[in-house]
């Protein structure tokens, strides 16, 4: 293994520290925010888990990205995750939402594009589908949680102090939970690409730990999230606490909650293995956006509340995210991929 | 670990019982209050009377040093952030509650009042339904802790009795200013009733803010 691997690997845990950054606040943003956890807890906690997900249960994802697009040299993939780290920070620079998961799909198809391979249509048109439905099956599985909590709430008769030492042992599960299935779903955005060229060994431990190679390249890539989450989290999760819009410690659990569940609908191979064994519907594995989800649980509350002070204008900046993020990423991944392969000569892809 | 999650739980009971005991003082308080102007009007200052008023004045201070500690361990255990204030808030007028009725009960004591008799029943009426007023006031307040949704009506017995203590007490001073006491004497007893009436104003302000409080409770 050389030093040349981790030069290129270099866009990718990029990416991973600008998802740790910016999606750890989806997780334990509220917490914090409203001061029920404190931030050490959360990130430690945030990137234990996010590490956790990401190299046992990172893999069904990252298979749909592969299928998407197989990448297959070094240089190209570093060039499809910067392009994705590229189009994530002049969209976040123009004040436009903007997921992860959706420029590293646009990226690859910007790959695609440069390097003729054809793009299965059927099968970005089902991760395209995942995006709409993501945000819509996180405000239904709020709404639900919501009305049951509010019940419980109403007739359990807890001590509020009881309550409050209930609800902060709720939003540490809930954070684990949320940081698992965000790593479990968002390491293929970051490390997915990388997974054709992965020069790694497997890793044994005695009999406690065994790592085959990518689960190896999600750890680098987890502890790269991890490392946004100590580094830069901070300042994001500020801003969701405070501005976002003001939420109850009960609400914050009940979006970390659904957001965790919605996230780990698109991840788990064990729930579709379960669920396509049993002749039910799956979700497919798809990395989704957290954001979008947290998004998608607090209009579901507000809604449920009477659909008083939701600010209905921010479904329509999901939807532009949706349309110009993967054409922005697509279009940056193939000029770079142009550059990098015709003034610094190298081999973006095999044909 | 376990050790952790048992005093977590440990805390957090002993605030509860302590939420709970500076309840109980606001109805002991009430309780004690309506005895001792019993006691008055038919002993006066007597040694049944002291008595009566130290308890009051321990039970204020019994209720002083528990609001104290309930602020403390609210502010270093950082408990319910988002209701902190308004936990805080309700505290500090329940113990104003308190306060009134040691204030009250002193003044009695101190200055002795010449009551005649045909007052007597009217005083008592009052009393009690001050002293009601202020029950319904802690149960209300219990309630807004542990079972919010009947908050409302034992807040719309507070402003019942508050109601009340209001024709109560003005029936009363018509009628003195009406007698032919000494005015010293009509004015020494305006003062006092106006004191005592007092207390169901102060938990009408209190249930005011109880009632927004626990809008704020719903999730």
């Amino acid at each position: 293994m050389d030093l040349t691997y981790f030069i290129f690997l270099s866009s990718g845990l990029f990416l991973g520290w600008s998802l740790g950054a910016n999606d750890a606040a989806n997780v334990f943003g509220t917490a914090v925010g409203t001061k029920m956890v404190k931030f050490r807890t959360a990130a430690l906690i945030s990137s234990l888990f996010i590490i956790i997900g990401a190299v046992y249960a990172g893999e069904g994802a990252s298979e749909t990205l592969g299928k998407l697009g197989h990448i297959n040299t070094l240089p190209g993939a570093f060039m499809v995750a910067l392009a994705a780290a590229l189009s994530i920070y002049w969209m976040v620079q123009s004040a436009l939402p903007v997921s992860t998961s959706q420029a590293i799909v646009g990226a690859i198809i910007g790959w695609n594009l440069y390097s003729g391979k054809p793009t299965e249509v059927d099968l970005f048109f089902q991760i395209a589908g995942t995006w709409v439905i993501c945000p819509i099956l996180a405000g239904v599985i709020a709404t639900i949680i919501y009305y049951i909590i509010k019940n419980i709430v109403r007739h359990s008769k807890i001590h509020l102090i009881r309550q409050d030492l209930y609800t902060r042992i709720g939003l540490v599960i809930a954070g684990a939970f949320g940081a698992y299935a965000l790593g479990a779903n968002n390491i293929a955005n970051v490390m997915g690409v990388f997974v054709e060229s992965a020069p790694f060994h497997e890793i044994n431990i005695g009999n406690i730990l065994h790592l085959d190679k990518t689960q190896v390249l999600f750890l680098i890539g987890g502890l790269a999230i991890s490392l946004g989450v100590y580094t830069y989290s901070h300042r994001v999760i500020n801003t969701v606490g405070d501005n976002l819009m003001h939420m109850s410690p009960m609400v914050a659990w009940i979006v970390v909650v659904s957001q965790g569940l919605v996230l780990f609908l698109f991840a788990s191979q064990g729930l579709q293995h379960f669920l396509l064994s049993h002749n039910l519907p799956a979700l497919p594995l798809v990395p989704v956006s957290s954001s979008q989800a947290v998004i998608g649980a607090i209009i579901g509350i507000g809604i449920a509340k009477g659909g008083r002070n939701i600010n209905w204008s921010i479904l329509g900046h999901i939807a532009v995210g949706w349309v110009l993020t993967p054409i922005i990423a697509a279009l940056v991944c193939f000029i770079s991929l142009f550059f990098l392969e015709n003034v610094f000569n190298q081999i973006v892809y095999i044909p | 670990m376990f050790h952790i999650k048992v005093s977590l739980f440990a805390r957090t009971k002993s605030l509860e019982n302590k939420i709970d005991l500076f309840h109980d003082k606001l109805i002991d308080a009430a309780m004690t209050f309506k005895k001792a102007i019993h006691v008055f009007l038919t002993e006066k200052r007597g040694e049944n009377y002291r008595k009566l008023s130290k308890q009051i004045k321990t039970i204020e201070h019994d209720a002083d040093a528990l609001r104290r500690d309930i602020e403390n361990k609210l502010y270093i255990q950082n408990l319910i952030p988002d209701l902190r204030g308004d936990v805080l808030h309700l505290v500090e007028n329940l113990d104003k509650i308190i306060n009134k009725f040691d204030e009250v009960t002193y003044k009695f004591y101190i200055e002795q009042p010449d009551i005649p008799a045909e007052y007597h029943s009217r005083l008592i009426d009052l009393c009690e339904q001050v002293s009601d007023c202020a029950e319904n006031m802690a149960i209300a307040s219990r309630a807004f802790f542990r079972d919010f949704t009947t908050v409302r009506d034992y807040s719309q017995k507070v402003y019942f009795m508050e109601h009340e203590t209001d024709l109560t007490s003005g029936r009363m001073l018509e009628a003195i200013f009406d007698s032919d006491l000494p005015l010293a004497n009509k004015l020494q007893l305006d003062s006092l009733i106006t004191e005592v009436a007092d207390i169901a104003d102060i938990a009408e302000d209190c249930v005011d803010e109880l009632l927004i409080f626990t809008i704020k409770r719903d999730i």
